[in-house]
């Protein structure tokens, strides 16, 4: 996986400091007050994990990281960067993606068309090509099915199809929104070694899972969302150890 | 025989340029999902345009030039239009409904787009009064010309909207348009740059259309506006070779009708096919049946 | 429950009615009496005409929250209708001046008759199109309205047989005046005209203060939610059509038969600017409210009798020979359009929004906030 990017240099951030740090985000649309403060750190090549219960909020921030959602109150930094005052665009040309909850990728346009497009905001042409050779690699089915349009993959395929668009812009910071949803349990063993493996390349990774087993075990740390705020956080393998946490969302 | 030959040749050159109308429509439609009713007032302008600068350029006295530069200048001028028309009616309203969702939302932008169409027509009325306007003759074989004309262009969109990056875009666009935007689109950018193409595109068929027919009145808008808009939607709205057999198969009918004893009746048919299509195919004759979100 | 001073609800509706219905007996009693132009009377009556124009299209463009841009079309057909049913039925009771005794035959019928031909208009235009989804109804009313004034005025006149020689029998682009051409005879007087009105402005409050208008504003909001709670949507939005078309129906018909009308119904009356005219109305009050379609309607009625005035003035007359490029009618439409497309950007829920101002009353049927 090659992630150096054809024209931004790599985000620096100072030793100890995160790449991404939310001081007490608040999100509140359609009269629903969404987020009532988070806060939470991203540390660069950390794969960090968010979970929580339906309507906890964790799409909400990861929207709102993206800036597809105004925000009420608080800061967005990333690598020293306040991304309260950049559009969306300007986010993904600093070096966030985000692979959407449902996937969304583009039914009328072919797999290397959306692989293509995913490659937007450098329009690098050697930069494409090899980030197509790799996404390939990472995900062999997709190479198959290069010329068919995105609207006749199966739920899984098109997940990969997401991750891959996603990874063409060569982010620096990965947000995975849900990425099990909806799709083959053998087809989602696949998708998160290539998340893991995306990882080893460098990219750090925010990952919202409702299967908290699973994102607690691709996680190296992990936020407890509840109700629009952070109600845990520590290492992975302690929150998969703590009774609470098990009790709620691990069946026991 | 002979009648019904000519009648195909006429509808031919009257399809090519009610097509290149239909695009303008189908193309805004396709990113936007709205019915771009300013669209048929564009084209009127357009014809304007093209009037006062091919009078301009010296008219019959340098037919070449003329046509050229007051044909180019003409698409210019429309395409600004539809920029204009873009940022302040449209604009607006998307910015103001994104990210909320409350009750009259759909009906907001319709509303608008009928009111930028009434507003133009009679703008154009004041400004040119209802009198019609001759047009310099240029040339003999207007018809094959709007045939060339119209084919080249098709042509070269079909390029633009599959082999470019704006192509791309565009229709990523027309599909999601926050997964767009996740992508590092500037939606804004890309909606602008519909209007201009498609607004160019209506000035390039006014221009054509009234070098054959040779008159510009304000409300030849309605009139083949509408034609163009069933063309648009008969070949599949969103769909660029849907445009050009939806205006093919308008153009023809419409010169089938004038040699019944229903002359008149062209505009009937034309609405007639229209409300058939829905019923029966309503996404078109090439128009893809997608899963619309409510 | 509603505050108040305690009434018995059958008092309660007799004295509604007697409120509502009052005024119009009085003023076909005294209309003509008190008011002595009937160019004046004339303007009244379509100021009755328009609110019925308006609330019957706020049905479907404020409640139902879809967009029909065809709505002279009915309008139109319920004209036709009436204007056929109304002359012939004349022609069979003797003709000669039109009495009151008579009116209370030809009235109902030839207004039955607008409302049922413009409702099974409305089935036919509102079931495809209400079906699909996007903006296809505003397409298919355009496209309607469009075919009802173009089959009228492109019909050779000279045809004799089939349809083409019934539809000829309406004078085509010059009108219809009547079986016997002598005009078409005019016996709805007030009590007709504002009797209709006050009935359809009735009518519509009920609708909007239902279980219906409640299931109508649940599907504007969010169809997916309305229909898993067992709300058709298909049902709801072409029974609502059909509701627009009959009172646009029974507006037509109206204005075709009014005391101190014209006597002739032509295609043009019904052109896209009736529609557009019944849009602005009903935006401009704020789509939903039958007080804004109400108040929207008085606006637009007076504003075209101030420009036909103006046309009038000896010194405006002068100006328009030395300046021939100055329409009123398009200056008209470029201020009704200019405000609507401000409307929609600064406010686009009009002036009262879904309110009802004068009448402060609550949705009946709301929960209070905690009850569940």
């Amino acid at each position: 996986m090659r992630t150096a990017h054809p024209t931004r240099p790599e985000p620096q951030v100072a030793d100890g400091a995160p790449l991404l740090a939310l001081r007490d985000v608040q999100v509140a649309y359609g009269g629903i007050h969404a987020l009532k403060g988070v806060s939470l750190e991203v540390g660069k090549g950390e794969i960090v994990a968010m979970i929580g219960a339906n309507g906890a909020g964790k799409t909400t921030t990861l929207k709102s990281i993206a800036r597809l959602l105004p925000l009420a109150a608080g800061s967005i930094t990333f690598a020293g960067q306040d991304l309260g005052r950049l559009d969306t665009e300007s986010v993904v040309t600093a070096g966030i993606s985000l692979v959407p909850e449902g996937r969304a990728i583009f039914p009328n346009l072919t797999v290397r068309e959306n692989l293509e497009i995913g490659a937007y905001g450098h329009r690098d042409r050697r930069a494409m090509g090899e980030t197509i050779d790799d996404v390939v690699q990472l995900f062999p089915r997709l190479g198959e099915r290069m010329k068919q349009e995105g609207g006749t993959l199966s739920g899984g395929e098109q997940q990969m199809l997401a991750i891959g668009r996603a990874l063409m812009a060569r982010p620096s910071l990965l947000l995975l929104d849900e990425p099990s949803l909806g799709i083959a349990p053998r087809l989602v063993q696949d998708i998160f070694a290539a998340v893991g493996r995306i990882a080893e390349s460098g990219t750090t990774i925010l990952l919202v899972e409702q299967n908290t087993r699973l994102a607690l075990a691709a996680s190296s740390r992990a936020y407890v969302l509840r109700t629009g705020e952070i109600a845990k956080h520590g290492p992975s393998a302690e929150l998969a150890r703590d009774p609470e946490i098990r009790a709620a969302y691990l069946g026991g | 025989m002979q009648a019904l030959l000519d009648a195909l040749v006429t509808g031919l050159a009257q399809g090519a340029m009610i097509a290149l109308v239909a695009l303008g429509y189908s193309m805004v439609y396709g990113v936007l999902k709205l019915i771009n009713f300013a669209h048929s007032e564009v084209f009127m302008m357009g014809a304007f345009a093209g009037f006062y600068l091919l009078n301009a350029l010296g008219g019959a006295d340098h037919p070449v030039l003329a046509a050229v530069c007051g044909t180019l200048g003409a698409m210019a001028l429309a395409a600004a239009l539809g920029v204009l028309v873009e940022r302040i009616a449209y604009r607006p309203l998307r910015e103001r409904s994104r990210g909320r969702a409350s009750g009259n939302v759909r009906v907001t932008p319709l509303v608008t787009a009928l009111g930028v169409s009434v507003l133009l027509k009679n703008v154009a009325q004041l400004a040119f009064t209802a009198r019609y306007k001759s047009y310099p003759q240029l040339f003999g074989h207007t018809r094959l010309l709007i045939f060339v004309v119209t084919l080249v262009t098709m042509g070269l969109l079909q390029l633009l909207v599959h082999r470019t990056w704006t192509g791309k875009a565009m229709r990523a666009l027309s599909a999601n348009v926050e997964a767009a935007r996740l992508m590092g689109v500037r939606t804004g950018r890309i909606i602008a740059f519909t209007f201009a193409v498609g607004s160019g595109l209506a000035a390039l068929g006014s221009v054509l259309y009234c070098l054959d027919q040779s008159q510009a009145y304000p409300t030849m808008g309605e009139v083949i506006g509408t034609r163009a808009f069933v063309a648009a939607v008969l070949g599949g709205i969103g769909s660029i070779p849907g445009a050009v057999l939806g205006g093919g198969l308008i153009g023809i009918l419409g010169e089938l009708a004038k040699l019944t004893q229903y002359s008149g009746g062209q505009d009937v048919l034309v609405f007639f096919v229209l409300i058939v299509v829905l019923l029966v195919k309503p996404a078109g004759l090439l128009g893809k049946t997608g899963s619309e979100k409510v | 429950m509603t505050p108040g001073p305690r009434v018995s609800p059958a008092a309660r509706r007799l004295l509604l009615a007697a409120g509502v219905f009052g005024p119009a007996v009085l003023l076909e009693v005294g209309l003509d009496r008190f008011v002595a132009d009937s160019s004046v009377r004339q303007l009244v009556m379509t100021a009755a005409i328009n609110v019925m124009i308006a609330a019957s299209l706020n049905v479907i463009n404020g409640m139902a929250g879809q967009f029909s841009i065809g709505h002279a079309g009915f309008v139109g057909l319920g004209a036709y209708a009436a204007a056929i049913v109304a002359s012939h039925l004349h022609l069979a009771l003797g003709g000669g001046d039109p009495t009151f005794a008579h009116s209370l035959v030809v009235v109902p019928a030839a207004v039955a008759a607008g409302a049922a031909v413009a409702s099974l208009a409305g089935v036919l235009v509102g079931l495809p199109s209400l079906r699909l989804k996007g903006d296809y109804l505003a397409i298919v009313t355009l496209g309607f309205a469009e075919m009802f004034r173009l089959v009228l005025t492109s019909v050779p006149l000279d045809a004799k047989s089939g349809v083409a020689g019934a539809i000829a029998k309406l004078g085509g682009q010059i009108g219809y005046s009547g079986a016997s051409g002598q005009g078409v005879p005019l016996y709805a007087g007030p009590l007709w005209v504002f009797g209709a009105a006050s009935l359809i402005v009735v009518a519509t409050w009920r609708i909007k203060f239902s279980g219906w208008g409640r299931a109508l504003r649940a599907l504007r909001e969010d169809e997916i939610a309305a229909s898993a709670v067992g709300v058709d949507p298909t049902r709801y939005k072409v029974t609502s059509f059909v509701i627009a078309a009959f009172g646009a129906g029974v507006a037509g018909a109206l204005s075709a038969i009014m005391r101190d009308g014209i006597g002739i119904v032509q295609p043009d009356q019904f052109d896209f600017r009736l529609s557009f005219d019944a849009i602005t109305m009903v935006i401009l009050g704020g789509s939903g409210s039958i007080t804004g379609a109400v108040v929207g309607a008085l606006f637009v009625t007076f504003t075209v009798k101030l420009i036909e005035l103006a046309q009038g003035l000896d010194a405006v007359r002068l100006f328009q020979s030395e300046h021939a490029w100055l329409d009123l009618n398009a200056l008209r439409m470029v201020l009704y359009a200019s405000v609507l497309i401000a409307l929609m950007i600064r406010r686009p829920e009009g002036l009262f929004g879904e309110r009802e101002p004068l009448f402060a009353r609550k949705p009946r049927g709301a929960a209070p906030a905690g009850a569940a």
